[in-house]
């Protein structure tokens, strides 16, 4: 059950993290540049794991980007700005995902429509330093539902505290932890089933 | 006093890192009490660590212009379409350039300068050393394992110098996903919370012709470099210092990995022969 959505502004400024750094009290209040460079390749990476796609996923963080200004006023300094950000990314990709759907209906659907939820196009990239595993829990990554696995990342792979992932995916702090044990019992269901040859031995 | 029960929530969240108070003490006792509990937890931190190495290569990929340009804001969105000619134009970067280090690769990339392994570190190095929560991949404490661990991964014999008279404690390390070969980092950290990264891979350069080992330095956007060759292995030592700084920590770096034991890449890792410490 989803929580009744918030006013925007009320779900940045739940941001919890303080960070010890110093603000810069300027007049038009930008956004930290260095910060906001340095969570790009983060932003991308999530944003792959929700549009599924690698071109829509930086269409995607391009939109997040020019929301983030937008609402720059709403960002407190010293509070998480990838938090933050993340927040806003995931409401862009609900109203893209919204009004794509909408004009969906519209259209008729062929067999290679990319609009399906949870289509996951990854292309195969050269791991020498991996073991094939690797490769292979991407696409298993890739086939769990789509509200699972992005819970499943933000919680294992940014590792954002579960408070901050029920913010940014506007759902209570209790739904992330069904979400997530659902999540990591079907991927720990998919790993028994791979050939044996293949299962890593810790 | 009976055993207070856990939930599988509290398992969860204990493996997560995000359990406190009372909640934790009472997995702690359960995991004192319960050898299937610990193996649950670490379960879980270790698919945790699969996902995190699985996903983390994507992070090093070069991020493209029109994102840079978007995270300018909107007053400064249209720099890089008008400043390119003059940019590219640039022989040396220098400090200070509004766009940061992050468009500084396409900038040499159109000045048909190659990215090189040193700049490589600088970008590696500025992306994890600033990084709070998990700048390395396996910490400190479990340093015997990283060292067998690196080895293992990059199939050439891994030494973690000691920087402990200099004033640096090992924060840990990781595996960053390299051009064709990966790259091993090592960072540790001094009581100003400062941090330097020694970064090393596998590389066809051969060494300077003279057979003597040229150190080499650069330095962009804050972040110094001293980078080298030795043995089929090029080296990159990162961080926030002037040149004369880092040189006195790159040279006490170099000579711990000079007199450390040779093993040659091609050759299989050495089975643990000492017990690890307890």
């Amino acid at each position: 059950m989803l929580v009744a959505l918030a006013p925007r502004a009320a779900r940045a400024e739940r941001s919890t993290l303080p960070l010890a750094r110093a603000s810069f009290h300027v007049v038009d209040a930008p956004l930290p540049h260095p910060e906001l460079l340095a969570a790009i390749p983060r932003l991308r990476r999530y944003a792959r794991v929700l549009a599924g796609d690698w071109a829509r996923a930086d269409d995607l963080v391009q939109e997040t980007l020019a929301r983030a200004w937008e609402k720059r006023r709403l960002w407190q300094p010293g509070t998480d700005l990838r938090a933050w950000m993340f927040t806003i990314m995931h409401n862009v990709f609900v109203n893209m995902r919204t009004s794509a759907s909408r004009e969906a209906m519209h259209v008729s659907l062929d067999a290679d429509s990319e609009g399906a939820e949870g289509a996951w196009q990854i292309p195969v990239q050269p791991q020498q330093f991996t073991h094939v595993e690797l490769g292979e829990l991407l696409q298993q990554v890739g086939r769990l539902p789509a509200e699972q696995r992005e819970t499943l990342l933000l919680a294992a792979v940014e590792e954002l505290k579960y408070e901050e992932i029920a913010a940014v995916l506007s759902i209570p702090v209790g739904t992330v932890m069904s979400r997530l044990s659902r999540a990591r019992e079907k991927l720990r269901r998919m790993a028994d089933e791979r050939p044996a040859a293949l299962k890593r031995v810790k | 006093m009976s055993p207070v029960p856990i939930s599988h929530d509290d398992l969860q969240a204990y493996a997560d890192g995000q359990l406190d108070g009372e909640r934790r003490d009472a997995v702690e006792q359960a995991l004192a009490r319960d050898a299937s509990v610990g193996v649950r937890i670490a379960a879980i931190r270790a698919q945790n660590a699969e996902l995190r190495h699985a996903f983390d290569p994507w992070l090093a990929e070069r991020v493209p212009p029109r994102l840079i340009a978007a995270a300018e804001g909107p007053t400064r969105r249209g720099v890089l379409a008008r400043g390119w000619p003059v940019l590219a134009a640039a022989a040396t970067l220098v400090m200070g350039m509004a766009i940061g280090w992050f468009g500084r690769d396409l900038v040499l990339q159109r000045a048909g300068t190659p990215t090189t392994f040193a700049r490589e570190a600088v970008l590696t190095h500025a992306l994890y050393a600033a990084d709070q929560r998990r700048p390395v991949e396996v910490w400190a404490n479990e340093e015997a394992g990283l060292a067998r661990w690196l080895t293992r991964r990059m199939g050439t014999q891994a030494h973690i110098p000691d920087l402990g008279p200099l004033g640096y404690t090992l924060v840990g390390g990781r595996l960053v996903a390299g051009n064709e070969k990966p790259t091993g980092l090592v960072m540790y950290e001094n009581a100003d919370k400062q941090r330097i990264t020694l970064q090393w891979r596998i590389t066809r350069e051969k060494a300077d012709a003279s057979g003597e080992t040229a150190f080499r330095y650069l330095h962009e956007d804050g972040v110094g470099v001293f980078h080298w060759v030795d043995d089929d292995c090029a080296y990159a030592l990162s961080g926030p210092f002037e040149r004369a700084q880092l040189l006195g920590i790159a040279r006490v770096v170099y000579g711990q990995l000079a007199a450390a034991p040779k093993v040659p890449p091609s050759a299989p890792p050495a089975a643990p022969a000492a017990k690890p410490p307890a």
